[in-house]
């Protein structure tokens, strides 16, 4: 029963506001004619003063690298603007790839062109291991003389 | 997007409501038309590229907001008035005051109603008007704002910044006590 009565008072006080904003349109259609015409100068006022429309432009179907960058500036959706932001990273990235593997390039050539020298030496390699060689290179006298000893034999 | 006729409409047909709304809560009504006047330029101007269906909402939230600072500028103006002034002791007269009697003119589109309906209409407005402009603020901005403004409950929550259970029971309260002044003055909506 008093959810009855509750629901009976909701409703006879949604009539009674119903009731009672018909009757406070009907109060504000009758304003005096001062204040309507204030009313209508402060919207004029507020209408001149209305945020601008955001234009949409539309965009050409092959843009280019300056279409691209000019969608970017305006800051609108498209394939243009993912093409946009996507190919510097593309680039990018290739380019990390392409330097990666010039290093790459570049220090195996330098290691092969030491083995080659080594094999190709009259030398072995493993005597560059031993301390006693070493000595040997060091002093100069000795090889200068071999060299020599070796001219002479060539000049025979 | 409400283009500029869509809310050109719109300020059209609030604008008046707007200004007794604000009557209502200020009893000024120069303060009222500088209410009704900022909160259309704000909705204007930050809003006026929302779409026309938001601008309802957006436009009672506003409004509410412009007659609080409204408030909040008056009670700092009377603090200082009453710090600097003894003069200000007619608090009574100005209880008493009621801007709504001056408001209700007669209009020369009712010049067809009959003399004695038009009378009546009339005093019925007023003593309407009257009772809402004694109710309080929160109890009344719901009222105005649910069936006025035909908010739904939840909007109207999201205009107060309130729950809904706090809309209900504003809104039950103020027709409550307007259908009990109202019958205390023989009037039954």
């Amino acid at each position: 029963m008093k959810h009855q009565d509750k629901q009976f008072t909701e409703t006879q006080a949604d009539q009674f506001g119903r009731a009672s904003a018909a009757l406070l349109s009907q109060s504000a259609q009758s304003l005096p004619a001062g204040i309507k015409d204030r009313l209508h100068a402060a919207r004029m006022k507020a209408l001149a003063v209305r945020k601008a429309e955001k234009v949409l432009i539309k965009k050409p179907a092959f843009a280019g690298i300056s279409g691209i960058t000019a969608n970017w500036n305006a800051g609108s959706n498209g394939v243009w603007d993912t093409v946009g932001w996507m190919a510097p990273l593309v680039v990018l990235v290739f380019g990390l790839i392409g330097i990666a593997q010039w290093q790459d390039d570049s220090r195996i050539n330098d290691i092969a062109e030491v083995d080659a020298a080594l094999l190709s030496d009259d030398v072995p390699p493993d005597a560059y291991a031993d301390s006693g060689f070493l000595a040997f290179l060091k002093n100069g006298p000795l090889s200068d003389s071999g060299n020599d000893a070796s001219d002479s034999v060539q000049s025979k | 997007m409400a283009s500029a006729q869509e809310l050109s409409d719109f300020l059209s047909s609030v604008e008046k409501r707007a200004f007794k709304q604000a009557i209502y809560a200020v009893r000024d009504e120069d303060a009222a038309l500088d209410i009704v006047q900022d909160a259309m330029i704000k909705l204007a101007e930050k809003y006026g590229d929302r779409p026309a269906a938001e601008l309802p909402l957006v436009f009672t939230r506003i409004l509410q907001n412009r007659i609080h600072d409204w408030f909040r500028r008056q009670k700092v103006r009377n603090a200082w008035v009453t710090l600097f002034s003894n003069m200000g002791k007619k608090t009574d007269e100005n209880d008493d005051f009621d801007p709504l009697e001056s408001l209700s003119a007669p209009d020369d589109s009712e010049i067809h109603q009959d003399g004695a309906q038009k009378l009546e209409q009339s005093q019925l407005l007023q003593a309407l008007e009257s009772e809402i402009a004694k109710l309080p603020v929160r109890q009344r901005e719901a009222f105005l704002m649910r069936y006025w403004d035909e908010l739904s409950i939840t909007e109207t929550a999201k205009a107060m910044s309130c729950s809904e259970g706090s809309v209900k029971t504003h809104c039950s309260r103020a027709t409550q006590t307007l259908a009990k002044a109202l019958k205390l003055k023989g009037i039954t909506l």
